[in-house]
């Protein structure tokens, strides 16, 4: 297995605003790699970096192994990359751009692959090709990027929150081509926020925060971080008596007696020790629920929004 | 508040440098005709003289009016009249589609009418603010002229002209945004319609029926059609008629009238005509990025041909009606070839002037062709292209070359119109040469202005589009209207226009030529160059 993303300690500065303080990102070949962040974490500055199109103030990046702003146009011969604002020309039909897109990555040398790619791409995407640039909405300015990098063999996919403007049924749609090409043996970085779709999708991820990589690793790895919430039927129990027992149990946290339900947190290692101690108990009605990516994600943000939250709303009163 | 006046508040704020511009623009140039013509034709005499020579040409009558006599106030208004009113029409129908079609293309006119603002309240600031901005360019053009040393009746009936039928072009404006579904149709449809207003009363007035001493002309029916010829119609120094004026707000009322209903019948975000789908799958052109570089420059190629073919026709077909006037009347030559400069003979001098013009046309049109560069880029399109295998250096020089070529075929064009306009004339073996060398002058200077854009995009790409637009007009005002305005000559040799070689027919100093084509090619080269080390800026 080899590096085909890797950067350390970049950073990126625009004037006097830091984009990138220091982010680290490591893909694999093969790898499906989620690369999550909030808007403005500095996802699309680390994914222009990578693509040659805006230069570091620090720090090493390498795609293949290969410096992308002196390389850029041999290294995109093996990349397909989509933005997160897909823009179309104007003038051009939402056909002749994927043509145009595709020929320009040098992916049409096999004309009728390419064409029969093209056309199986059209169909499931659901796309009409004969419109305007202009007259596309945001979803369909999406899909012509999207059927460009589809419809060209390349060993990675950078995908800049590909499916903002999608709708549920075309983003079925295309985890189906991300699992295609993976499935072919292709790399693919996916940038999102929506945490449901890259624990579909992904077998790592990278989570950043104010141009820093907070958390990276295999979802199993990161779901440890996380807390499992472990709940049962809290009717028959004595209430003082089950919190005695329950603050028995070492790394047990936040007990709940609510509605007839007793609930606790336990770290996600940790549940296997717990379970004698919930047998010893006979509880009834047991639910373990596994760490979402929603908690991961709260977990590193979570503080960012209660500040938010509680501040003044100014001129609320106007 | 009310909904209407958050909308023009919002309106004059967004506006506030872009309408500021064109008014004072407007306004200078009035005031700088006032002082130019009273200082070129100073005597009456002088005067009537140059008003029965446009006369009796005709053609001249086309790019300015109908003579009204003799008197300064009447000569300014014939002279400039018509410029104004095309100058107030183009800023109307630009301001009306900036905040009708443009906004509605873009999804924000959505965003409004989902507010209690609702659909018509935005179309009904729009037009108070075209009302608005064309009082004031009126305004100000009559105080130009009363300081200028006009008399104030005729100044205030000759703003009150260019109000009016720039009131009319708002109204026109609004109409072309009900029709057309693109900002870009509907600022095509507005354009055509204000240089079409503008030719409709040159070709009457050109057609009109002269006065005995050839002093006066009263226009024919084609210039009753077009709100420009109305503003003329007011006669302004003389007749003071201010009644033709009428017939501009009630033509804009009925169409304001038309507009509302339109709106009222259609969809937000949906026009009159329908857009057409195109093609499905990119031809054999499209197949690299300089087929896309050719494709996105095109149409404005085909839109600056044109207009050099229109300039080299004129020049040939007046330059031997000038000829005719050396022979005839040697004095108003004299006066003409000084107004003019440069050039041993009349002929010459006119070739000279107008080509020069030319290179004006081609020099913008190189610096249309870089700004293009940066919108590709501000737009994030550019970004998509350079994630392929497409070098940067190399998509800048697909833009240097295309640039290259729209230069050569605007000016190809010229050289071609004037060739077929120079075939009927008796002296056609004398102009051929003139005019293939005054063509073939005006490519040094435009690759200047070619290198200089480019320079610009890479080390300044935020000011690409004002920095190109500001370097061309500021060197072709420096270069034309320089030396009429007694400007030092240090401070016109600044502009590389002044520097474009002369046609002369047989010995031409080509030095200047070569130092720009060496300066043109020098500045692309650095541009180019200097891509290698620069990033993709986004807009903003």
């Amino acid at each position: 297995m080899t590096t085909v993303i890797s950067a350390a300690g970049l950073q990126k500065r625009f004037g006097r605003t830091v984009a990138l303080d220091g982010l680290d990102l490591d893909v694999q070949s093969g790898e499906v790699h989620g690369f999550l962040g909030p808007n403005g974490a500095g996802k699309s500055t680390t994914i222009r970096i990578l693509l040659g199109l805006a230069r570091t103030s620090g720090g090493t990046a390498a795609l293949f192994g290969e410096n992308p702003w002196k390389h850029a146009a041999e290294l995109h011969r093996r990349v397909a990359y989509v933005p997160g604002d897909v823009s179309l020309w104007p003038n051009l039909t939402g056909g002749e751009a994927i043509d145009l897109l595709a020929r320009l990555r040098g992916g049409t040398g096999d004309r009728a692959g390419y064409a029969a790619r093209k056309q199986r791409l059209l169909e499931v995407f659901d796309f009409d090709p004969r419109k305007k640039g202009r007259a596309y909405s945001k979803g369909n300015r999406q899909k012509v990027a999207l059927i460009a990098a589809f419809a060209t063999p390349a060993e990675l996919y950078i995908l800049d929150e590909p499916t903002s403007g999608l709708d549920p049924l075309m983003e079925q749609v295309f985890n189906r081509e991300i699992a295609r090409v993976a499935g072919e043996g292709a790399t693919v970085l996916l940038s999102s926020h929506i945490l449901s779709e890259v624990e579909e999708l992904c077998d790592r991820v990278s989570i950043i925060r104010a141009g820093k990589t907070v958390e990276s690793g295999t979802l199993a790895e990161l779901r440890h971080l996380t807390r499992t919430e472990i709940a049962f039927a809290a009717d028959g129990l004595d209430p003082a008596a089950l919190a005695a027992e329950i603050d028995r149990i070492p790394d047990a946290h936040d007990l709940v007696i609510d509605h007839g339900r007793a609930s606790f947190t336990v770290d996600s290692d940790r549940v296997a020790s717990v379970l004698p101690e919930l047998t010893r108990l006979e509880v009834r009605a047991l639910t373990v629920s596994p760490p979402s990516l929603e908690e991961l994600f709260l977990r590193h943000y979570g503080d960012e929004l209660t500040e938010r939250v509680a501040e003044p709303v100014e001129g609320a009163r106007a | 508040m009310t909904a209407f006046g958050t909308l023009l508040r919002q309106r004059l704020r967004r506006d506030r440098l872009q309408l500021a511009l064109w008014l004072v623009g407007t306004a200078l140039l009035a005031y700088s005709s006032v002082a130019a013509v009273a200082d070129t034709y100073g005597s009456e005499s002088e005067r009537s003289e140059i008003l029965q020579l446009a006369t009796a040409s005709r053609t001249i009558l086309v790019f300015r009016g109908t003579p009204n006599g003799p008197e300064l106030g009447a000569f300014l208004f014939f002279q400039i009249f018509a410029w104004l009113a095309l100058m107030g029409g183009l800023m109307s129908t630009f301001l009306v589609t900036r905040h009708t079609r443009a906004e509605e293309e873009q999804g924000r006119a959505e965003l409004i009418a989902a507010t209690p603002a609702g659909r018509v309240a935005p179309t009904v600031a729009t037009l108070v603010l075209g009302v608005l901005a064309n009082l004031a360019l009126g305004a100000l053009v009559a105080l130009a002229f009363i300081v200028g040393g006009l008399e104030a009746a005729g100044s205030w009936v000759a703003g009150a002209a260019i109000a009016a039928s720039g009131i009319a072009f708002v109204a026109i404006g609004l109409l072309a945004a009900q029709l057309f579904r693109t900002s870009r149709g509907a600022n095509g449809a507005g354009v055509a319609a204000v240089v079409g207003a503008y030719l409709l009363r040159g070709i009457g007035d050109a057609s009109g029926t002269p006065s005995s001493d050839l002093l006066h002309v009263t226009p024919a029916w084609p210039s009753l059609l077009s709100p420009i010829g109305w503003g003329q119609a007011t006669g302004a120094y003389v007749e003071n008629d201010v009644a033709p004026l009428m017939l501009a707000l009630g033509f804009t009322a009925v169409l304001v009238g038309v507009v509302f209903w339109l709106q009222s019948v259609r969809d937000q975000g949906a026009s009159l005509l329908p857009g057409r789908n195109g093609r499905a799958a990119a031809g054999p052109a499209l197949s690299n990025s300089f087929g896309l570089a050719w494709r996105l420059n095109v149409s404005t190629l085909i839109a600056w041909a044109v207009g050099g073919a229109v300039a080299g026709l004129t020049a040939s077909s007046l330059s031997e009606l000038v000829a005719q006037l050396g022979g005839e009347a040697p004095e108003i030559a004299d006066t003409l070839q000084a107004a003019l400069g440069g050039g041993a003979t009349l002929e010459q001098a006119f070739i000279a002037t107008f080509f020069g013009i030319i290179g004006v046309l081609a020099a913008c049109s190189a610096v249309q062709v870089g700004i293009r560069a940066r919108q590709e880029e501000a737009h994030g399109t550019a970004e998509q292209v350079l994630a392929t295998a497409v070098p940067r250096t190399r998509w800048l020089l697909e833009y240097w070359f295309v640039g290259v070529i729209v230069i050569v075929v605007v000016l190809a064009a010229a050289w071609l119109a004037g060739l077929a306009g120079a075939a009927t004339s008796d002296g056609a073996d004398e102009l051929v040469p003139l005019i293939s060398q005054a063509a073939l002058a005006q490519l040094p200077v435009s690759l200047v202005f070619l290198g200089l854009v480019l320079l610009a995009f890479v080390w300044m790409p935020r000011l690409t589009i004002v920095l190109g637009w500001v370097l061309v007009g500021g060197a072709a005002i420096l270069g034309t209207f320089g030396p009429l305005l007694g400007a030092p000559d240090w401070l016109t040799d600044l502009s590389p226009f002044t520097h474009s070689p002369v046609p002369t027919g047989d010995d031409v100093d080509w030095a200047g030529g070569f130092w720009m084509l060496a300066i043109g090619l020098v500045a692309a080269a650095l541009a180019v160059a200097s891509m290698r080390r620069r990033e993709l800026t986004t807009a903003g």
